[in-house]
């Protein structure tokens, strides 16, 4: 029962970062069916930006007391606008012209852009593992047999309120309204007087801060970052994308949950070294039974 | 010298993709071949001929995927997995691991047959699959592959691989400890991989599938059975791997799970989008470019920077860097590669223009 | 018995009645049209001949075989070729190769043959592109064999689309608005090219706007109106048919 909650727990937290990485994916193909394959790594950098900001402000010691809240909000910021700012720079300098390429061309251009992250962010910081600074007080809270540190619900809450935002931003602003509107027709949202392009450039703004997030969040719950944390994070947090119904923001969350309870319980029963083939066998299985996953609808083929 | 053998390989390509003539293409090839069957007698040393070896591997893998990629149009991301098959298929039936020692030439088809099963199954139920989703799902496939093997400790070493695998020999005569023979058999591989994609490219089903490529729906109406010809891309396209995998085991003596990742499928797709999609020459132009770039000149822009500047500086960290930018660089600038087909060079400058028209 | 049999077939896309219990039969050797308003459901009604989409109801049978659960390539093999309204080529393949991809159910060479280069592969390729030179000379675009489809005019996609059709030597031909965007002396040339299709034995059924073109090519015409099938006849039966000029014309008030 300990263990059995324990894995919940772990899952639940797990599951709240790929959620986060997740929406980034679903809000990309959704208005421009492409599969970002960079944004993995946009969550790696912002795992690394997080860490080298608490590396600094600990080394300035002023991360204690209200110099620590401010610290953490920092380098949670940081990370955002980072992510944020590289993402939307990823989407003009590559994506921008290939809109009108033949298909595989853009997903061809930014496997190579996260090749060339990935090696970047190497070049960085180094091809070994850096744990993440371990500055965020994380004792123990005891619920009935369920025992969880505040890390863990500060994660978990952190990721629910981004989503929550999200939701409301992309339902209610007006922004919102018009991402939805490209990404149901581009043609006649750009008739209707809609900027098409800045939209597309802000949804992958906030794409973006959402990897950003994710980063942060990711760097503390790991307690570490590593160059190529990003491809394995990237492909769960794609598979749980697909498994809620690409392009489906309340999809993108439910999977992510799926997806971290997936990954903690087969590493509880079967063991860790199976969980990225549990995993990927989970997105075979969707692609192939139900490409339009749990919460999409099937559209027929254009004809 | 490496750079000598390959630049006389390319630049009897260019001039193969130049001519029209078809009698002069034939003896370019036909010189080219016996040079390169020839010259080592003459020059190199067994570490050149080495790395050529390897580069005749990655041509015969880009050949394979070229069938999948470049002729039916399907993005493979898991390439690699068929290449760790047929390696493994050597690892585990050439080793003392199950004191099997089943002879080198037999294995080479075996792992031929077993990639290529291994490519339907993988085909048979995502195929149906379009664009993005198929390369998706093939990476997935890419991923479980060498996390099977590597799981699998009983039957296949585990993280560590198979080691002192059995050195071949021809009719007795074994390899030895010499490069020599899977040069030339890698050469002979070349030539059997070039025939055959020529074969298939101009036959009823490279026909379909370029009908599939450009126009699924249009091929069903031309009573194109797509989801076989597909598969057949797939199988045939994995079968090239298979043989691969094994020159390549039986070449190292070694097999382990960390050769097959995702990084070798992005190298060989780059090599195809370097060299240019669909094109046969081309495909082998890129191929021979990355590896000698690969194995040859970063390894010695590496050691002059050391020994000039009295560092350590590690190169050979920048290789992801490099696929990267090629994929990032020709996508954006020359989408069609370096040496393009007729069919692509127009798809890729035209299709924004055929839009806006419908 | 009627080549192509259609009784009660009804397609709904949500609550959407594209095509409403729509009964006809076309005889064996006939030029048969289907007009209509625009949206009156006749492109869907291709469709569902060709297995884009599935019927909800009623039956189609070609020959006495029933399309229910074929797929478009099964179908294909049952001898039914066509074109579509938006043309639908291999824009980046050569006219030649459009019309031997419309041939791949006339040829026998397998995967071995294709690995090979058999002599039954290589046979069958000269054999292929003789038939299809012969082809585009017969539609009229002779000497366009190299050309990539995509380079062509409109007018010449147009005949190349129907070589391609006819490559597979249908018995059934489905022609989806063949005239649509032809100048006058090209739609004459058209009604001379389907008359001689038809007279080489296969059967046309064709959806076109252009009315004058129907009356004057077709033997019989059926007119649809918002899914159903309002009138059948012959091109006078049809003149004067007075749903068909109040579907055109509309209701008088």
């Amino acid at each position: 029962m300990h263990e059995f909650l324990a894995q919940l727990a772990n899952g639940v937290e797990l599951g709240a970062i790929y959620a986060l990485i997740a929406l980034g994916y679903t809000l990309v193909y959704g208005i421009l069916e492409l599969i970002n394959f960079a944004h993995g790594d946009v969550y790696t950098f912002g795992s690394f930006t997080a860490l080298v900001v608490l590396v600094a402000l600990r080394a300035a010691h002023v991360l204690h007391g209200v110099g620590l809240i401010l610290g953490i909000v920092a380098a949670l910021l940081v990370a955002i606008l980072a992510c944020a700012l590289l993402n939307a720079g990823i989407e003009r300098l590559a994506y921008r012209r290939l809109r009108k390429a033949p298909r595989l061309a853009p997903l061809i251009t930014a496997i190579g852009v996260s090749f060339m992250l990935e090696n970047l962010i190497e070049l960085w910081q180094g091809s070994a593992p850096v744990p993440f600074p371990n500055v965020i007080p994380n004792p123990e809270l005891r619920f009935g047999a369920l025992q969880v540190g505040v890390q863990q619900i500060v994660v978990v809450a952190l990721a629910i309120v981004t989503m929550i935002a999200l939701h409301y931003f992309v339902q209610r602003s007006r922004l919102g309204k018009a991402m939805r509107a490209v990404a149901q027709d581009r043609d006649a949202a750009s008739l209707v007087g809609i900027n098409v392009d800045r939209t597309i450039a802000i949804t992958f703004l906030i794409a973006g801060a959402l990897a950003g997030v994710a980063g942060f969040v990711g760097g503390v719950s790991f307690g570490s970052a590593w160059f190529l944390n990003g491809f394995g994070a990237g492909l769960r947090a794609f598979t749980a994308a697909v498994l809620g119904g690409i392009g489906n923001i309340a999809g993108a969350m439910l999977g992510g949950f799926l997806i971290g309870l997936l990954e903690s319980f087969s590493t509880w029963f079967i063991g860790g070294q199976w969980s990225n083939v549990a995993v990927f066998s989970v997105l075979i299985l969707v692609l192939v039974f139900r490409p339009s996953g749990l919460l999409g609808e099937s559209l027929p083929e254009k004809v | 010298m490496i750079y000598a053998y390959a630049f006389v390989a390319i630049a009897a390509c260019v001039a193969i993709e130049r001519f029209h003539n078809r009698r002069a293409k034939i003896a370019i090839a036909l010189a080219l071949a016996a040079f390169l069957a020839i010259a080592p007698r003459f020059y190199g040393n067994e570490a050149v001929f080495s790395i050529l070896a390897d580069a005749a591997v990655y041509v015969m893998l880009a050949l394979g995927l070229n069938i999948v990629v470049g002729f039916a149009g399907l993005l493979d991301l898991g390439y690699a997995a068929f290449f760790a098959i047929g390696a493994y298929t050597y690892g585990m039936l050439a080793s003392p691991q199950f004191g099997l020692h089943l002879p080198f030439w037999v294995l080479l088809f075996l792992a031929a047959a077993l990639a290529a099963l291994f490519g339907a199954l993988l085909g048979a139920p995502t195929l149906r699959l379009h664009g993005d989703y198929l390369a998706i799902v093939t990476l997935g496939f890419g991923e479980i592959v060498p996390q099977i093997f590597q799981n699998l400790t009983k039957y296949t070493g585990g993280p560590n691989g198979i080691a002192a695998l059995d050195i071949p020999s021809f009719f007795g005569h074994s390899f030895g400890a010499s490069v020599m023979p899977y040069y030339y058999i890698a050469l002979l591989g070349i030539v059997a991989a070039l025939w055959i994609s020529r074969n298939l490219r101009e036959s009823r089903l490279g026909r379909a599938w370029m009908a599939i490529r450009e126009d699924e729906l249009a091929a069903k109406h031309a009573g194109i059975n797509v989801l076989r010809s597909k598969l057949a891309a797939f199988a045939i396209g994995a079968s090239f791997s298979g043989i691969g995998g094994v020159l390549f085991a039986a070449k190292l003596a070694l097999v382990s799970p960390d050769l097959f990742g995702f990084q070798v499928s992005v190298l060989i797709v780059s090599m195809l989008v370097l060299g240019g999609m669909g094109n046969i020459v081309g495909v082998v132009v890129g191929s021979l470019l990355l590896t000698i770039v690969n194995s040859a000149l970063l390894p010695q822009i590496n050691s002059l920077v050391d020994t000039t500047f009295h560092t350590t500086i590690d190169l050979s960290n920048i290789h992801f860097l490099i696929y990267g930018a090629i994929l990032v660089g020709i996508m954006l600038f020359r989408p069609e590669g370096l040496l393009p087909n007729r069919e692509r060079r127009d798809e890729f400058h035209h299709n924004g223009e055929a839009e806006a028209e419908a | 018995m009627s080549l192509l049999e259609l009784s009660g077939v009804s397609k709904r896309f949500g609550a959407l009645t594209a095509v409403a219990n729509v009964t006809l039969g076309v005889e064996e050797g006939a030029i048969f049209g289907i007009i209509g308003p625009n949206g009156a459901g006749k492109s869907t009604l291709f469709n569902l001949l060709t297995a884009i989409y599935r019927f909800d109801e009623g039956c189609i049978a070609i020959d006495g075989t029933s399309l229910a659960g074929m797929t478009t390539q099964e179908i294909a093999r049952l001898g039914v070729a066509r074109t579509f309204q938006n043309l639908r080529l291999l824009g980046n393949a050569s006219a030649l190769a459009n019309v031997m991809v419309g041939e791949h159910l006339l040829l026998r060479a397998n995967i071995l043959d294709a690995l090979l280069n058999t002599t039954r592969e290589r046979r069958e390729r000269a054999e292929a592109e003789q038939r299809a030179r012969e082809l585009l000379r017969f539609v009229g675009i002779a000497g366009i064999d190299e050309q990539f489809a995509r380079n062509l005019s409109y007018g010449t996609q147009r005949r190349l689309e129907i070589a391609r059709a006819l490559a597979a030597r249908p018995r059934l031909l489905l022609l989806d608005e063949p005239a649509a965007g032809l100048n006058p002396s090209e739609k004459r040339d058209l009604v001379a090219l389907i008359r001689s299709i038809r007279d080489g034995g296969a059967t046309v059924l064709l959806i076109e706007h252009d009315m004058g073109l129907v009356m004057n090519l077709c033997e019989r015409i059926a007119v649809l109106d918002y899914g159903e099938k309002i009138a059948e006849g012959t091109p006078n039966e049809i003149r004067e048919h007075p749903r068909v000029i109040e579907a055109y014309l509309g209701a008088p008030a």
